[in-house]
């Protein structure tokens, strides 16, 4: 992929906020035990993580990454960092990034936010966090103990110089109008911006030209599908930003209500299978760290030429329609027959129907039906074998 | 619209940024519109990482969907831009302006 393929390979190489970067470098320049660490803020997709990697890798640290849903609880918080902070020989030289800090947050701090204050307040080894923003209460204490440098989103023009850049590296053409709707349309996010231009360039462009984000989910199941290469497809899948759940139950009833093959329908159903055990994983355990391994197992979902659409529903339509109406009419005449059976609607739908039907169809007896049952009736008794 | 210039009689709240406009400040106000400060009402050019001139905001292809406000303060004007390797000249205008970045 181009955002991995032209990712900057020193913090020079980045575009934009430029103060902020000549101030992280100065920070890891003078670096010494009990440094303040520091508080990177800003808009996903600027370069917060890229500035921490970079820098890692220019200075000599090994980084730890870490993210919210690591450093909920104390003991969590502890099991990871009290090796590093610790006994640092053994472990090299250690950096610790903890991403998306302002996610720790309500409910899903169990003691987190605290016990990750009481190690930035005397940092054994450079320590970097990152967030969205640092308005809410519990950022207030974390801002306290630490240096915040705040990234602001890239000018759009300078967005441009960067992509026209890539693109020429690339040798692809591109219209300028194209350009500068993606750029507007990406919103500051660069990664969201080259996966944009890629998913142009290679072929697949939706005829909105809007991103994936925007698509909503029927149109990114669609792509998917139709997607002409395996890149493609993992392109298209890894910009659908939508709920994972969603994610897996619309991929889920896409596939069943498809006409394929059985083995086709038997190794697709096996991944998302696997997809939702993962899914399953996370949730309990709150390991959303495992999330970024969805995509991964999601992709092996992808066949080319395959006649796979998106369905909402996980039921046929002509099920669907019978489910619709007949459920209606069953209904209707369920409340009937148990008033006259002082029994209740679904004690006579679950119990008494399937009897009444059999006993209709072998004529054992001749019961009073009123006449707009009668072809409902009819329809059921020859559903029974 | 026309702004004008006046010494503030009463206290006002900057249309701009929001702060509060003293007694005897300058500020400047227009009917129906309110009053914002002097220094509010000067128009917010970015600075070209290139030549370090003005960006040229105002005629930029981005202009409506630009928050000069918020955005980094460094971008790229047209000319500099328009020129070849403008990429390459933009990366090494600000290692000489940021020494620092070439640690």
């Amino acid at each position: 992929m181009w955002s991995e393929k032209h990712r900057p390979q020193s913090i020079s190489e980045m575009v934009g906020n430029e103060e902020a970067r000549a101030a992280i470098v100065e920070w890891f320049a003078k670096w010494k035990k009990g440094t303040k660490p520091l508080l990177l803020v800003g808009p996903p997709g600027i370069g917060k993580t890229t500035i921490a990697n970079l820098s890692a890798k220019q200075f000599g640290y090994d980084m730890i990454g870490l993210n919210a849903s690591d450093v909920r609880s104390k003991a969590q918080i502890n099991d990871i960092l009290s090796p590093v902070l610790g006994n640092v020989s053994v472990l090299g030289t250690p950096m610790i990034f903890v991403d998306e800090v302002d996610g720790i947050h309500g409910r899903s701090d169990y003691g987190g936010t605290e016990a990750l204050i009481n190690i930035l307040k005397e940092p054994t080894v450079p320590m970097i966090l990152a967030a969205n923003s640092d308005s809410s209460d519990k950022m207030k204490s974390i801002k306290k103990v630490t240096k915040s440098i705040v990234f602001r989103p890239i000018p759009p023009r300078l967005l441009r110089l960067y992509l026209e850049n890539i693109i020429k590296k690339e040798g692809a053409k591109i219209s300028p109008g194209s350009v500068i709707k993606v750029i507007d349309e990406s919103r500051g996010d660069i990664r969201s911006m080259i996966n944009m231009t890629q998913s142009m360039v290679t072929g697949f462009n939706p005829s909105t030209e809007k991103s994936f984000e925007t698509l909503n989910i029927e149109d990114g199941i669609n792509a998917f599908f139709k997607s002409n290469t395996l890149d493609e497809a993992r392109i298209v899948l890894y910009s659908m930003q939508i709920d994972p759940r969603e994610k897996i139950i619309a991929f889920y009833s896409s596939i069943v209500t498809s006409r394929i093959s059985n083995d086709d329908m038997q190794n697709m159903l096996q991944v998302v299978s696997e997809a939702d055990i993962l899914y399953g994983k996370i949730m309990k355990n709150q390991e959303w760290r495992l999330l970024r391994y969805l995509d991964a197992i999601l992709i092996k979902l992808y066949k080319k030429d395959t006649s796979i659409r998106y369905n909402k529903f996980n039921l046929s339509w002509p099920l669907l329609n019978r489910l619709r109406w007949d459920g209606k009419n069953i209904k209707a005449f369920a409340t009937v027959m148990a008033k006259q059976m002082h029994i209740s609607r679904s004690t006579f739908g679950t119990f008494y129907l399937p009897y009444l039907l059999f006993c209709l169809k072998n004529k054992q007896f001749n019961f009073p039906l009123e006449e707009s049952f009668g072809e409902l009736v009819e329809k059921e008794m020859e559903l029974i074998k | 619209m026309s702004w004008r210039k006046i010494p503030m009689k009463f206290p006002g709240t900057c249309i701009v940024c929001n702060e509060k406009i003293q007694i005897n400040e300058i500020g400047l106000w227009a009917k129906g519109l309110g009053v914002k400060h002097e220094k509010c009402a000067e128009v917010k050019e970015l600075k070209c990482g290139v030549c370090g001139g003005p960006a040229g905001c105002q005629q930029c292809e981005f202009i409506e969907n630009c928050d000069l406000e918020k955005v980094s303060q460094i971008c790229i004007c047209k000319k500099c831009f328009d020129q070849k390797n403008s990429f390459d000249n933009y990366q090494e205008s600000i290692k000489k302006q940021f020494h620092i970045l070439n640690h």
